[in-house]
């Protein structure tokens, strides 16, 4: 039976395979001193599937700023290692396990998603090499030593517009997400702060399934029904593009206000929803027109570069980027990933696109909020919502 | 009009609307399973196929939607005409090669679209003259969608006619039941195979076309489809036009007013919709006269 398909030769293959890539690297390389040549950084980004779009921003926004301090971080040429993330929590950890067992680097940037960083905690925490995460950042995150995050917390988003929703809305408020671990988190978020401020729900709070849901309308008909005088909800990428699009198709924009975190208008899914995202209300920690110093450095070179306006990714990763340039600086003579990572704990203000902020004991920003409208197909600043992280 | 019944009209309508969709995806996994015993999973493939002719050639004009229409028609053939090829000499081999071989089909051509058009979600607008929406009964109900049940009603008579009220479609039935007296009959046996999976597949990516501003194309969206056809197929009864019809209108109403009514239960009501078919009738709706 030549040609048949043989399980017990694949088995085998394959076992063999994963036993090689398994014990190579086994030894930790990341104690030596990197004090002569360039500093090697892992950026742990997506470059295939779902979330290459994401990938690509972060990856953007960590590039310009290296290459706005001429190739240096810290005073050190820097060699930048891509490892492909893909798109589950097994693909993250086993290009982290190559950045930091094979290649050694000083140091990690990037992380799309959240099982990934929980897949990869203990591989930072006890090979004490320091993640500068510029996106991932689920609530459950805590007690690490090694893991810094330049985002935000994942409840933060729908946290910062809870109150003011609760003040503007004049009546109940239909919250609507995701069927995921984020969704929860955003409306448990925004629950935190909307029902002491005196908010209502409209009905019961309904989560869709995810990935599934393409067709909103039975929950449009449900909002509709409710009463509700506006809409809280959380969608990102591709959903992002059919809710906002069906929100309009089915009547609804224009006639109940809808507020959202701001991945429901940030980026490539903007372009999606074309004129349909216009006038929805989003809170986030950035936005491309916000005028300050720092901006005016990053907003335009970053459009002038590539097309388009920056996004919070690219942001986040453009501070991970000026984290990392002064903690390799404050490190002084011995550059090691544990030296790197004390620096990080002391590096104070940060001067950055989004306003100043510092890192909290938990590793996350101290920062401003802002409420953004959509106007003719751009994200603008309308006003603060304070600060969370403290 | 009934409370009930205005509080809910939206989604009945839109119930129709997303099951004449399935249905136009559906009846071709249907027929090339039912009729030719071929196992097809790439059959969400051709929609998506489909959806991406449609975002790449509309610009907003009726004559980029025709003009994506016959192109999907021809991409469609093709495809279907290519799967019978490669599918043939698996046909005394059992439902299993042939579902190896068409899933693996499935990742090659997926990752192939996701190379050239990138990994996004590609929002497709219907044609200018038929974006925006309509009063209906005091709602307001999006104008492609009612132009879409128009039009896919349509395709769904001609197939009906086609396949159950022709001598074409007498042929394929006879074909099914006795393949050695048709051949026997002077009849090229292989060229109604052929003809049976190329209008099958085109069916689907003319739904991909049609259906590419419901449900736009994007990484994933060949096994929703593929999924959701499957669950028609096995409700609706196998290799039956009429079944495929039932089959989509119930999953339609089910995706739809069932969601509105049980959100809390979504996840669950397509598969209990299924278990629930299948416990009182387990050759589906509408079993096929030629395999009962």
């Amino acid at each position: 039976m030549a040609g048949r398909f043989r399980p017990v030769g694949l088995v085998a293959a394959s076992t063999a395979l994963l036993l090689t890539t398994a014990c190579g690297g086994a030894s930790l390389g990341t104690g030596e001193d990197q004090q002569s040549g360039p500093v090697k950084i892992g950026l742990l980004v997506p470059q295939s599937g779902t979330y290459k779009a994401l990938g690509d921003d972060m990856k953007q926004g960590f590039e310009l700023y290296v290459a706005q301090h001429g190739g240096k971080l810290g005073g050190r040429e820097v060699e930048i290692v891509v490892a492909d993330e893909g798109e589950t929590a097994d693909s993250g950890k086993a290009a982290a396990e190559k950045l930091v067992k094979q290649d050694r680097v000083l140091a990690v940037s990037g992380v799309v998603s959240s099982a990934t960083i929980n897949g990869v905690k203990d591989l930072f925490e006890t090979g004490k090499v320091p993640l500068v995460g510029s996106n991932a950042s689920p609530t459950t995150l805590t007690g690490t030593k090694y893991i810094w995050r330049t985002s935000y917390v994942n409840d933060e988003p729908g946290k910062a517009l809870g109150k003011h929703v609760a003040e503007r809305a004049g009546g109940p408020v239909f919250l609507i997400a995701a069927g995921y671990q984020a969704g929860k988190d955003e409306v448990e978020g925004f629950k935190s702060t909307f029902l002491p401020a005196g908010g209502t729900i409209a009905g019961e709070e309904v989560y869709t399934p995810f990935p599934g849901t393409k067709n909103f309308q039975p929950y449009l008909a449900q909002i509709e029904k409710s009463g509700a005088k506006a809409v809280f909800c959380f969608y990102a990428g591709g959903a992002a593009v059919d809710f906002v699009k069906q929100y309009r198709d089915f009547g609804l924009a224009g006639k109940i206000p809808l507020y959202a975190p701001g991945f429901l208008t940030e980026g490539g899914v903007l372009k999606g929803q074309g004129d349909a995202a216009n006038g929805i209300l989003t809170a986030l920690n950035y936005s491309a027109d916000l005028d300050n110093p720092a901006n005016k450095q990053f907003a335009p070179a970053y459009t002038a570069a590539h097309g388009t306006a920056p996004t919070t990714y690219a942001m986040a990763s453009w501070d991970a980027a000026q984290v990392l340039d002064k903690a390799i600086k404050a490190a002084g003579s011995t550059v090691t990933s544990a030296s790197v990572n004390e620096a990080i704990a002391r590096v104070g203000d940060i001067d950055s696109p989004r306003g100043t902020w510092r890192f909290n004991s938990g590793g996350t920003p101290v920062q401003p909020w802002y409420l953004r409208e959509v106007k003719q197909g751009a994200n603008t600043v309308s006003s603060e919502l304070g600060r969370l992280g403290g | 009009m009934s409370g009930w019944l205005d509080g809910n009209f939206v989604s009945v309508v839109d119930g129709v609307a997303f099951g004449l969709l399935l249905f136009t995806i559906a009846v071709g996994l249907s027929l090339v399973f039912g009729m030719m015993d071929v196992l097809n999973l790439a059959h969400g493939t051709l929609y998506l196929a489909g959806a991406y002719v449609a975002y790449a050639l509309s610009d907003g004009s009726m004559s980029g939607l025709l003009l994506a229409l016959l192109a999907g028609v021809l991409v469609g053939t093709m495809g279907g005409a290519a799967l019978t090829f490669l599918t043939q000499p698996l046909a005394r081999r059992g439902h299993l090669d042939q579902a190896v071989l068409t899933l693996g089909i499935t990742f090659i051509v997926a990752d192939l679209l996701a190379a050239s058009f990138g990994g996004d979600v590609l929002p497709t607008d219907p044609p200018t003259a038929l974006r925006g929406t309509v009063g209906l009964l005091g709602h307001s109900y999006p104008v492609y969608r009612l132009v879409f049940i128009a039009v896919a009603a349509g395709l769904a008579l001609l197939v009906y006619l086609v396949f159950e009220r022709s001598s074409l479609g007498a042929l394929v039935r006879a074909t099914v039941a006795d393949r050695d007296m048709v051949r026997a009959l002077g009849v090229d046996v292989r060229k109604v195979l052929y003809g049976v999976f190329a209008s099958g597949a085109a069916l689907a990516t003319v739904g991909g076309v049609l259906g590419a501003p419901i449900l736009g194309p994007g990484p994933g969206v060949d096994e929703t489809v593929l999924v959701l056809s499957l669950v028609v197929v096995v409700v609706g009864g196998l290799g039956s036009v009429r079944g495929a019809l039932a089959g989509a209108l119930l999953i339609g109403q089910v995706q739809t007013l069932g969601v509105a009514l049980l959100p809390e239960y979504a996840p669950f009501l397509l598969f209990g919709t299924m278990l629930i078919v299948l416990v009182v009738r387990p050759h589906g709706l509408v079993a096929s006269a030629v395999r009962a």
